[in-house]
């Protein structure tokens, strides 16, 4: 566990009465201007940094089954050639059965030391093709419901037993929030971490000024005239609320420009500069619990490339960004968990456009200290015409709510299974990472 | 206020007008105070039965139906009456826009063909111009709910303009598609898409072909354009959908003239198809297309959807059933009549008992605090980029289903801060393409109290309640005069009543 140090002492010194509270309590307003410091908050479980690839990541060219002809048969022009030792070009042999894509190969010293995991053919059962029912779906953690609407993350951080009053306890890095945060503990959306404050040509006290003042109309807000109906109103109000706590937080905890331990570049696309965002947010001690990050353009039903081209420079992307963070945290990466998911995966044949359409079963990452790492968790259901799912999908044999569970009850240390994935029963134990 | 530099002077000027004539919006009498004083709306918006019902009305219903109401709509709704100015609105051709279109003479790439536009070293400055001219006509076009509709659709079917050329290609949809149908037909406008190289670039369709059709536009034809995830359509039905499209493409770099929609005999699949049951015979052609649009455009799943999307998008984000059912009557009758299924929706009680309680996406937000304060703006890059911070970067939604229509996708910590910084930022004129004069604004008044009622009736076009100008009260006295007016309108522009319309 954490020691406090010397400089967060003195901050939590300052910023009496320090406010554990219960998460709804952020609505409930009080001064503001006051920083209030969490640093040293000790929330008992993993930082979960969920990483949603929208578009739908081609899982069967990301991991390659390389030993299945059909994989090959399928997919003429797009295949990724079986491990070739000595040739860069061919997949990265993980276990003898899959390989990983020679982009992904910043990972393979990951998977060495036993800290990634791979889950394949793993998914969302219901059928639909269409990814925004799909993204729905899984994000609320609620496969074919369009009952609730708050995502599984929210939920988690809803009936968790521990508390955590820092405005920077949940984290969507972008402008808007992700479904899987959407819920009633106030999340944070943050696009950069640089700009996060007020400014402009009025400085010093009338910014002070106009800042208390505008807390004060949006607390006022939901018992004022012509606004919305009282849960819209006291979203924005919530929303104001967190803005002016993060605001004054990161006037305390971040001090100029961020730097990674030397020898991490971060890459410079948006998807590694929000990691870079996210390991500051956790170097600065914030009382992060839970970050969601997108990564987009996989929906490659054109020129999706091989070894080379559009999909390679996504996993390309992907991997420089994972791997940054990784090395980047250092030991602090002992307790963090970092998943990555896709809507569905995509269909075995290639399409007549060098791309391929919606599938089904899919590829799920899992990197981090508590992973049960160096291995392919699947029960493989094989690329026969007779095993495939629907048009010609990889079928699903692990419903992606496993390992999320599994993940939430051994790393994140919350039992409420029943209540963050309400409709799964048959719990499957698939050992994926350890327990405490 | 800051003087205009001579390079300045002469880029408003090459607007075809005075600097003045830029301003969106002559200085406007604000509620008088004693007016605003009886209003006291409930929380659900809707004034009792004592206040000045009519003018709250007018406000409330022009803040719906226009980007921002400018003194000339408010003035003209009064003399006319609010259903004569709906109705007036809903016949945009009515309406002399003249003026808003002498400021998009110099933006070229609007009058050019597809060729011409694909010839263009500099291609991003195209799009960049295809927002400018967007937001010059949502700021200065006195057609403005003429406007919310080409926003509607252009979101309906939304392109990213980031997409190989589609971008380039996106100019010509809104020209000869979105603009002269957005209070046509439905099917016309769905057709007109169909038809259109950039949408068939942006999902693909262009390059699908009968050995192996592509269903990325099928998909989202069915799905988002027509009958909505849940209209009764099953995967069959959508590679059916997709084989009856293909050879729908565009003519490339080695036909004459790229970037006109083409039909690709050889490349359609001529056989026979069962699209939702119906048999398409073998060997129609481009007609199998033709055919499947109309019988899409005229299914009950579509008037369905696209009432639905209309409902939340004018009245509220959880579209009263009742209210969904008649519009989707009208849009039945009528074969699609979106000017009629308009009127439908903007005489309704729903509509009214709605008002006030509709949150601003960044794009109506910013434009309001600009047409309700008659700004002068001639649009360089610093609203697009403010737009961009708030989340609503004009044509750069990157997935086919358009930017969100609800409150909890905007209620963002992000999004808010960008909010306040926007109007900080017009409040004291600190960018240069922008100039917001106060002193016309408070007409003449000068103590702190008549400011600030004066500046909340013309900004919210209701009165504040006690304890929000109490805050506004404290808060102007403890700055320097000379900032108090420019800091009483932007606290009212980051205002959480000022979200709302």
């Amino acid at each position: 566990m954490k020691t406090i140090t010397r400089r967060e002492f003195l901050t939590l010194g300052a910023a009496l009465p320090i406010v554990a509270a219960a998460p709804n309590n952020l609505s409930s307003w009080l001064p503001r201007l006051t920083v209030f410091s969490p640093q040293g908050i000790e929330t008992p479980g993993d930082i979960l940094v969920l990483i949603f690839q929208r578009g739908a990541m081609d899982g069967l060219n990301a991991v390659i089954p390389f030993t299945e002809s059909e994989y090959y048969n399928q997919r003429p022009s797009l295949a990724i050639p079986e491990p070739k030792i000595g040739d860069d070009l061919t997949s990265i042999d993980l276990d003898g059965s899959f390989g990983l894509h020679p982009a992904l190969r910043p990972l393979k010293d990951i998977w060495d030391e036993n800290q990634l995991a791979i889950v394949h053919a793993c998914g969302s059962p219901d059928p639909t093709h269409s990814h925004f029912d799909a993204m729905d779906y899984m994000e609320r953690g609620t496969p074919g419901e369009k009952s609730l609407s708050s995502g599984w993350l929210a939920r988690h951080l809803e009936t968790a037993t521990w508390e955590n009053g820092s405005p920077f306890r949940a984290v969507g890095i972008g402008s808007m929030l992700p479904s899987s945060l959407r819920g009633s503990v106030p999340a944070l959306a943050l696009q950069s971490i640089a700009d996060f404050h007020l400014g402009g040509r009025i400085r010093n006290q009338a910014l002070v000024e106009f800042q208390t003042a505008l807390s004060d109309l949006y607390q006022t807000a939901p018992s004022d005239e012509m606004t919305s109906s009282i849960s819209e109103i006291s979203n924005l109000s919530n929303a104001a609320d967190l803005t002016f706590n993060a605001t004054g937080m990161f006037e305390s905890a971040i001090e100029g420009e961020y730097h990674p331990v030397s020898g991490v570049t971060y890459p410079e696309s948006p998807f590694g500069q929000s990691m870079l965002q996210i390991a500051q947010l956790i170097k600065a001690d914030l009382g992060l619990e839970v970050a969601a990050v997108d990564i987009g353009g996989w929906d490659t039903h054109v020129n999706q490339g091989s070894t080379e081209g559009q999909f390679a420079d996504l996993l390309s992307d992907l991997a420089g960004g994972l791997s940054a963070f990784y090395h980047d945290l250092g030991d602090l990466s002992k307790r963090v968990t970092i998943i990555t998911m896709s809507e569905f995966g995509r269909r075995l044949s290639e399409n007549g456009n060098s791309g391929t359409d919606h599938g089904h079963g899919n590829v799920i990452f899992l990197l981090g200290g508590g992973v049960n790492g160096g291995k392919i968790y699947t029960d493989w259901p094989g690329l026969s015409p007779n095993a495939l799912y629907g048009p010609g999908d990889l079928d699903i044999t692990t419903d992606f709510r496993d390992v999320l569970g599994e993940i939430v009850q051994r790393r994140l240390l919350n039992e409420s299974l029943d209540e963050i994935f309400p409709s799964h029963t048959n719990w499957k134990s698939l050992d994926l990472v350890r327990t405490g | 206020m800051e003087p205009l530099n001579r390079r300045e002077f002469l880029k408003f000027s090459g607007f075809a007008g005075a600097l003045a004539a830029l301003s969106a919006c002559q200085a406007e009498d604000a509620v008088t105070p004693v007016a605003a004083a009886t209003l006291t709306p409930s929380l659900n918006s809707y004034p009792s039965s004592q206040v000045d019902t009519e003018e709250w009305l007018i406000q409330q219903t022009l803040r719906r139906i226009t980007f921002g109401p400018c003194s000339e709509d408010i003035e003209r709704a009064r003399e006319i009456g609010l259903d004569n100015f709906i109705d007036e609105q809903l016949a945009p051709e009515s309406i002399d826009d003249s003026e808003m279109e002498s400021y998009l003479t110099d933006l070229d790439a609007l009058n050019m063909t597809p060729d011409e536009l694909l010839e263009l070293e500099d291609r991003r400055q195209a799009i960049l111009t295809l927002v400018k001219a967007t937001l010059l006509r949502a700021i200065y076009s006195k057609r403005q709910l003429y406007e919310l509709m080409v926003d509607f659709w252009s979101n309906h079917f939304n392109i990213y303009v980031r997409k190989n050329f589609a971008g380039l290609l996106k100019i010509i949809e809104d020209r000869d598609v979105i603009r002269p149908l957005v209070l046509g037909n439905f099917h016309d406008i769905l057709s007109g898409s169909a038809h259109s190289p950039a949408m068939l670039v942006y999902l693909d369709n262009a390059q699908s072909n009968r050995r192996h059709p592509n269903e990325n536009y099928a998909r989202e034809l069915l799905e988002l354009h027509t009958l909505g995830v849940d209209g009764g359509y099953t995967h069959q039905d959508i590679e059916e959908v997709a084989r009856a499209l293909t050879g729908w493409s565009i003519t490339d770099f080695r036909d004459e003239k790229p970037g006109y929609f083409h039909f690709r005999t050889r490349l359609h699949d001529n056989d026979e198809k069962t699209i939702l049951g119906q048999t398409f015979p073998a060997g129609q052609g481009i007609e199998d297309g033709e055919q499947l649009l109309e019988m899409l455009a005229e299914h009950p799943s579509t008037a369905q959807y696209i009432s639905t999307k209309l409902v939340r998008r004018f009245v509220a984000d959880d579209p009263p059933a009742s209210l969904v059912s008649k519009v989707a009557q009208t849009f039945t009758n009528t074969t699609g009549d979106i000017q009629q299924v308009m009127s439908t929706i903007l005489h309704s009680e729903e509509f009214r008992t709605s008002l006030g309680t509709k949150l601003k996406r960044p794009f109506e937000y910013a434009v309001s605090a600009l047409r309700i304060t008659g700004a002068q703006t001639s649009v360089e890059r610093s609203l697009g980029l403010f737009l961009t911070q708030m989340g609503q970067p004009l044509f750069h939604w990157v997935p086919p289903n358009g930017f969100p229509d609800n409150a909890g996708a905007w209620s963002t910590t992000t999004g808010m801060l960008a909010r306040w910084n926007y109007a900080l930022s017009i409040s004291f004129n600190a960018t240069r393409d922008t100039e917001l004069n106060w002193d016309d604004l408070i007409n003449g008044a000068v103590s702190t109290t008549d400011v600030i009622n004066t500046l909340s009736s013309r900004l919210l076009g209701a009165p504040l309640s006690d304890d929000s100008q109490q805050v506004i009260f404290e808060f102007a006295n403890k700055l320097n005069p000379d900032l108090q007016t420019q800091a009483i309108g932007a606290l009212l522009i980051a205002s959480p009543q000022f979200q709302y319309r």
